[in-house]
């Protein structure tokens, strides 16, 4: 009570001066033509804003601090603790009595270790710092669901997610996402619904993490169509890969691709395809290869398809390969060296031979180079029989930097191997 | 009737001056929608690289530095450039015809041969002698092109362009030490936006005074000499305030060259760098507005706040003299050059709202400034001087510098944008730089403009030199 009335007079008193300085401000000016009282206000204006922008810089210098030492106390007294947590030698399933003793609380005396807000943000931001960094894959979500309970995580970051500002919402989503929590539904299904278009996509992207439904119907969403960037691509490839490790189903991609309109996500789904090695679905994607429509989406499925050794669509791809435009007609040389099968050597010498462009005329003595022996049989004899103006295609073949990069397998991007390039 | 004009020459002072004050203020708060914006798009820094990190969807870059005699800082940016934390870059290097032992230097330490390339030459620049790569694994993201003496950075940056292999390009000086987030922080913006990202402009801020070990800076400080620490609050000035308040409504009119990401596609099709401009970062970003614009083709443009290259600045009199001038000469080039932009809604809000204000605020307020002080000395004699009232007016002016700084102070210590040694000292520097810069670099820059737009009108050719370069403050020193 005393600090409120205290509170209330020094408030008063504050007023009162501001009064007395804008009072005795105004009669020294009022003498003076309209220009000067603009140029008094201004400047007085300045004054006070310098002094607001002063105060709150030292209020949240004062905040960032605590922060800072209770970031440090946190990491000091857990640090260790959380690290054996996330390393593959700790033991699975460990009971809570098992955590409590690993990070040394005695759940007899202490039921909650953290009990201000402020400990649990720190805790949380301290332990997510290091999941993202200390590359724990290996590490036992069973364990990490349980510390999270003792410590009262689950229920803060729900908290967070439901009244915290969009940051804090942003921010605890993030880390309900990575370790797979589940999360009330009516809290999430507000956030599917929310106008915030990051606020929105994170929501999907988690319930993608946990949710027992593998059809989604969310997905299909103007909303999601118009306005799907890069950014999607990778969160949802992180959000499927955790599901996959969670051992859940994973939803028909190729479905997802039919679903959306715009080529960009279309293609973000087929390659998410190859990603997730969807080989059973690849037939689906026949209905979407119209040549002449949709380059880009052509060029994605062709790829794909060699990827995922689709080889009943390799006749259709030699088929349409010369009406291709370039970018596409390298994919698909790139698809019929990774099939192997032999039919597509005369597809790679016409695109050397007959094409003008010299990326493509490269890109396709360089799937001939890879295609096999016979292939490296083809791609000497061209080397024989070939002018000297074309001689410089073949001279990246022979330069033992430049024929570092010629190995079509070295091409990380396109390949697969989902574990490796998402976990590594 | 010389007294009416006189009136009203005093009376559009005054009115120039107040909308001066008004649009910085609007400038001051866009710059906090941005920041807004940016909170909740913007992941922090782990964030951003776990997600792109692990992900073969992050697009590659390409980091292009073209070098002029640059014997004495090269190791240091090459060592830089190669330490940038990035899953997937390369580093096109162009030696213009460097007299000194520039090429030697990165012969020598890189173990570099000549290899077979495939150049397209996409945009205009002098002949390429040779491309070069290292035996070295450890360099083998290096890539040094070999050209004919262009005599201008833009000249290099085109042949880099050429060389070039990914969709994305990075523009950089040899001089520049670069964040090793500063391509994450940038290429977040790329893969988060729905609509094509034609250019990233980063903070970039003045190296000297700062400490540098193996090609990283270890200690950020504002130097204690007082030319550079003018500089640094005229850059913090220019990116924390009025580069992040354009992007707010996606009308950023300058991509520095010292830094900055491109969509490769997207400059050469406008061209790429004009080998004769004096300004040839905001010409060739003025060049792919108008061709998306022309094109009707969505594009987007940001900034990242956070202070992602540290570049060495004038030292001395003469040589910030020089680098103004041209800048001033560049100033006017753009105004005539691209004047079709200028209050023309076709071109967005960078037709409509950017090229008015720096027609207006920029590129007149030397030439206002230059006569009201010949016109206060003409007057003082006379005694048509009312300095009572002169005296407010002048307040009101200095204290709107000072608060403008006041705000660049804050937005640092809010975005966090610069990882200072010494927080406290640092700013108590900035702000004696900010009571200080009114009388002391703002007059000398008002001169240097002044004769830069001389210049420009007869046509006197100029010859760029490039500045000194000290070298870095190094840890052990």
């Amino acid at each position: 009570m005393d600090t409120i009335a205290y509170l209330r007079y020094y408030l008063y008193y504050v007023a009162s001066y501001i009064r007395f300085i804008v009072s005795f401000v105004a009669s020294k000016l009022e003498k003076y033509p309209t220009e000067v009282k603009v140029a008094a206000v201004i400047a007085v204006l300045c004054v006070f804003t310098m002094f607001v922008l002063f105060v709150r810089m030292l209020i949240m210098s004062g905040y960032r601090k605590s922060l800072r030492l209770l970031r440090e106390h946190t990491e000091e007294t857990y640090g260790d603790a959380m690290r054996f947590l996330l390393s593959s030698e700790a033991p699975d399933q460990m009971s809570k009595v098992e955590i409590c003793e690993l990070f040394g609380i005695d759940p007899t005396v202490d039921d909650e270790p953290l009990k201000k807000s402020k400990e649990k943000k720190v805790f949380a931001e301290v332990f997510y710092n290091l999941f993202i960094n200390e590359k724990a894959e290996n590490a036992r979500m069973s364990n990490i669901h349980s510390m999270l309970e003792v410590f009262g995580i689950s229920e803060h970051l729900e908290k967070e997610v439901s009244l915290g500002s969009k940051r804090r919402k942003v921010d605890a989503l993030n880390m309900i996402r990575a370790y797979g929590l589940s999360i009330s539904p009516w809290i999430i299904n507000k956030l599917l619904n929310s106008k915030n278009l990051r606020l929105q996509r994170l929501a999907m992207y988690t319930v993608i993490v946990s949710s027992s439904d593998s059809t989604m119907d969310y997905f299909e969403t103007e909303f999601f169509d118009n306005n799907s960037c890069i950014k999607d691509e990778i969160e949802l490839a992180y959000s499927l890969n955790r599901r996959r490790k969670a051992g859940l189903k994973l939803p028909n991609l190729a479905r997802w691709a039919h679903m959306h309109k715009r080529e960009f996500t279309q293609c973000l789904f087929v390659r998410l395809m190859r990603r997730f090695n969807q080989v059973e679905y690849c037939d689906q994607l026949r209905d979407l290869f119209v040549p002449g429509n949709k380059k880009k989406l052509i060029e994605e499925i062709s790829r794909t398809w060699g990827y995922l050794h689709y080889v009943d669509g390799e006749q259709l791809l030699i088929d349409s390969l010369l009406t291709q435009p370039d970018d596409t007609k390298v994919a698909i040389l790139h698809a019929l060296t990774r099939f192997g099968t032999g039919r597509g050597m005369d597809a790679m010498l016409d695109g050397f031979r007959h094409s003008l462009n010299p990326h493509v005329r490269y890109e396709a003595l360089r799937c001939l180079y890879n295609y096999g022996d016979e292939g490296r049989r083809a791609f000497e004899k061209l080397e024989l029989e070939s002018s000297e103006a074309d001689a410089h295609y073949f001279s990246f073949f022979h330069n033992p930097i430049t024929l570092a990069k010629v190995r079509l397998d070295r091409e990380q991007a396109y390949h697969p191997s989902v574990e490796t390039v998402l976990n590594g | 009737m010389w007294l009416t004009l006189y009136y009203i020459f005093c009376y559009l002072i005054f009115t120039y001056t107040l909308a001066m004050i008004v649009t910085y203020v609007i400038m001051v708060c866009m710059s906090k929608i941005s920041q807004k914006k940016l909170e909740i798009n913007m992941p922090d820094d782990n964030t951003i690289k776990f997600l792109l990190r692990g992900s073969p969807l992050t697009p590659a870059v390409s980091v292009i530095a073209p070098a002029y005699n640059e014997e004495v800082v090269i190791i240091d940016c090459v060592n830089s450039l190669l330490n940038l934390d990035y899953p997937d870059y390369e580093v096109v290097l162009v030696n213009d015809e460097s007299t000194d032992r520039t090429l030697e230097i990165l012969i020598e330490e890189y173990k570099l041969i000549e290899v077979p390339y495939d150049i397209a030459m996409r945009v205009q620049c002098k002949p390429i002698k040779r491309v070069m790569k290292s035996t070295d694994e450890r360099y083998s993201k290096l890539v040094l092109v070999d050209k004919v003496h262009g005599g201008t950075k833009a000249d290099g940056s085109n042949a880099g362009i050429n060389v070039c292999s990914n969709k994305y390009f990075v523009c950089t000086d040899v001089d520049c030490i670069i964040e090793p987030m500063a391509l994450y922080r940038m290429m977040w913006h790329v893969v988060n936006s729905p609509k094509p990202m034609i250019g990233v402009g980063a903070t970039m801020l003045m190296s000297n005074g700062c400490t540098v070990q193996d090609g990283r800076l270890v200690r950020a400080e504002v130097s204690n000499r007082p030319l550079p620490l003018f500089q640094q609050l005229e850059y913090m000035r220019s990116f924390l305030i009025s580069k992040l308040g354009w992007s707010a409504i996606n009308a950023l009119p300058n991509i520095s060259g010292g830094f900055g990401l491109f969509d490769t596609d997207i400059a050469v099709k406008s061209g790429g760098y004009d080998p004769s401009s004096f300004a040839e970062d905001v010409d060739m970003l003025l060049r792919m507005v108008t061709y998306m614009k022309n094109h009707n083709l969505d594009f987007k443009l940001a900034m990242v706040p956070e202070a992602c290259c540290w570049t060495e600045g004038p030292g001395t009199v003469r040589q910030l003299f020089r680098q103004r001038t041209r800048w001033a000469r560049g100033l006017f080039e753009i105004v005539s050059n691209h004047r079709k932009l200028f209050f023309n809604p076709h071109y967005g809000p960078i037709g409509a709202l950017t090229m008015p204000y720096i027609f207006i605020f920029e590129f007149l307020a030397p030439i206002l400034e230059m006569i009201g002080f010949l016109f206060m000395i003409w007057l003082t004699p006379t005694g048509g001087v009312n300095w009572r009232s002169a005296i407010v007016v002048f307040g009101m002016i200095y204290l709107f510098c000072l608060f403008i700084a006041s705000a660049v102070i804050y937005n640092d210590y809010q975005i966090k944008a610069v990882n200072w040694k010494s927080k406290r000292m640092n700013y108590f520097k900035l702000m004696v730089a900010s009571v200080l810069e009114p009388f002391v670099y703002h007059p000398f820059q008002t001169v240097c403009s002044n004769i830069g737009y001389l210049r420009f009108i007869r046509n006197t050719r100029a010859v760029w030199t490039p500045i000194q370069r000290q070298g870095f403050k190094k840890k052990d020193q």
